[in-house]
């Protein structure tokens, strides 16, 4: 089996969680997300339903590209089905999965996209919560990812939030954490992570009451994901 | 009716303070160009509309063209990172960031498309972004549920970039929609600019246009709208250039677009 890096993992990790799921989406920027969904639709999941920004439904048989807003997304699909759609979709209860990013998360699951600092007068001006603020309100089960682990991106409390609500579970290169009774807690380690290095590079408080390894990555799984991103765009977030 | 018209005439029309909203999406059928000709025209004070937006932000708060800035998302992706000039205008003060859902975005285009002063939407629930930008809520007189209202925005001018046009302005997008289909209701007056203009018997029987001639004020041909974006069918992403213009200075930017006329230096 070929040596495998952070992008693998939380590719896989996102295949995994996916399983069972009814329908998902990912927005701009969303280079992991989408390769994850591909990857588990490819063995997981074929019956996922795989919406995005596009337009394009259950986008297959392309070349995944660092930008995930393409034209690619849409060409081969079948029908339309539009952002307006998915907004729509998600406000009457129908839109299952939502993958969101954020500048920073906290121990309460809550998203900051907008600024650090003050919002009238932000030291820095974050890109912007795209549809995570109506999204993690309203779809089942929000997937949050963030692809630098770090002490200030994990603070105890966001400087401001952007969106909370439905957070399920937030990936990251060394665990995942899933939401329960309002606060973040550990739901795996990635394989070879440690405890203690989560511990250090997280701001809040890291409860652990159980904590397991994320069961080992299959060979099959790192066949799948060469053949469905051969040019591992999956590694620009990196 | 006849609508083709020169673009320089059209961004004659649009004055300081004007609400412009921009079609496409990021990088994708953008109308980068209107965004160019918008600041070497000096324009001042716009207020931008888009659910998320990169290059027209970029160029015109470079140019300090821009006083506001309603959107859900201001960002290149993850290949060309975060809009620097708007991020410095925000920070700056200069630049207000009407900072939105892309939902919102969609809802306030629509309320303006609809005809009513707002419509309400689901969502926001324990976000901090009603009360930093001024979303109220607002009760349904039936269940008395609370639901946020989202103003109506009107834009002065849409400028949405299509592939192709005919002459009175029925329009066909290839590729995704985007918002474009809700945008092209929105405003007080929808210019689309086009690759190609098609013949009059382009559209009819055998195919219908996208958005219909009735919603249409004037068609322009810019041929390489989109650029440094992508047009699907037309043009590639100019990676190169994107790079080029991610490493220009402000002064630079100004330099080039608003003094020095050559629209298509730089970028």
């Amino acid at each position: 089996m070929r040596a495998y890096n952070q992008a693998d993992v939380m590719a896989v990790a996102v295949a995994r969680y996916l399983k069972g799921a009814v329908n998902c989406f990912h927005g701009v920027a969303s280079t992991v997300p989408m390769v994850g969904i591909l990857l588990s639709r490819r063995l997981y999941h074929p019956e996922l339903i795989y919406l995005n920004i596009t337009g394009g439904v259950d986008a297959h048989r392309f070349l995944p590209q660092v930008s995930t807003d393409g034209a690619e997304l849409y060409r081969e699909s079948k029908s339309c089905f539009d952002l307006s759609d998915i907004f729509d979709l998600a406000a009457r209860g129908g839109l299952d999965v939502a993958f969101l990013s954020g500048g920073q998360v906290d121990g309460r699951g809550c998203v900051n996209n907008s600024v650090i600092g003050k919002f009238q007068k932000p030291k820095v001006k974050l890109p912007g919560g795209a549809g995570s603020a109506v999204l993690i309100p309203n779809c089942r089960r929000a997937f949050v990812w963030k692809s630098r682990h770090e002490p200030r991106g994990f603070v105890d409390e966001v400087d401001f939030i952007t969106s909370q609500g439905n957070l399920a579970y937030v990936f990251t290169p060394l665990c995942v954490f899933k939401k329960m009774d309002g606060r973040l807690v550990l739901d795996a380690l990635m394989p070879g992570v440690s405890l203690e290095e989560v511990e250090k590079r997280t701001g809040f408080q890291v409860i652990a009451d159980w904590k397991r390894e994320f069961l080992p990555i299959k060979e099959e799984e790192l066949r799948a994901l060469d053949e469905i991103d051969p040019g591992r765009v999956r590694d620009a977030e990196f | 009716m006849d609508k083709v018209r020169e673009l320089p005439e059209m961004i004659e029309r649009v004055k300081d303070g004007d609400c412009i909203a921009f079609g496409g999406n990021v990088l994708y059928r953008s109308p980068v160009r209107v965004a160019k000709e918008l600041a070497k025209a000096g324009r001042r004070k716009l207020h931008l509309v888009k659910t998320a937006m990169a290059p027209e932000a970029d160029i015109l708060c470079a140019c300090h063209c821009v006083s506001k800035v309603s959107a859900g998302f201001i960002g290149y992706e993850t290949e060309f990172g975060l809009c620097g000039f708007y991020r410095k205008g925000v920070e700056s003060g200069e630049v207000i960031a009407e900072e939105h859902a892309c939902y919102s975005v969609i809802t306030a285009l629509r309320a303006a498309a609809y005809g009513v002063p707002f419509l309400p939407v689901r969502g926001f629930d324990g976000s901090d972004l009603p009360a930093a930008v001024g979303f109220l809520p607002v009760e349904d007189p039936y269940t008395r549920e609370t639901l946020t209202a989202v103003r109506a925005i009107r834009p002065d001018f849409a400028f949405i970039h299509v592939q192709k046009a005919d002459r009175f302005g029925n329009s066909r997008i290839e590729g995704p929609h985007y918002e474009d289909l809700i945008m092209a209701r929105s405003p007080k007056a929808l210019i689309i600019t086009c690759e190609e203009l098609v013949p009059d018997d382009y559209f009819g029987e055998e195919r219908k246009a996208d958005i219909s001639e009735v919603l249409v004020d004037s068609v322009a041909v810019v041929k390489g709208c989109a650029a440094p974006g992508a047009c699907e069918g037309y043009y590639e992403m100019d990676r190169e250039a994107l790079l080029r213009f991610k490493k220009m200075t402000e002064e630079q930017v100004f330099e080039v677009f608003c003094k020095g006329g050559g629209a298509d230096e730089g970028l």
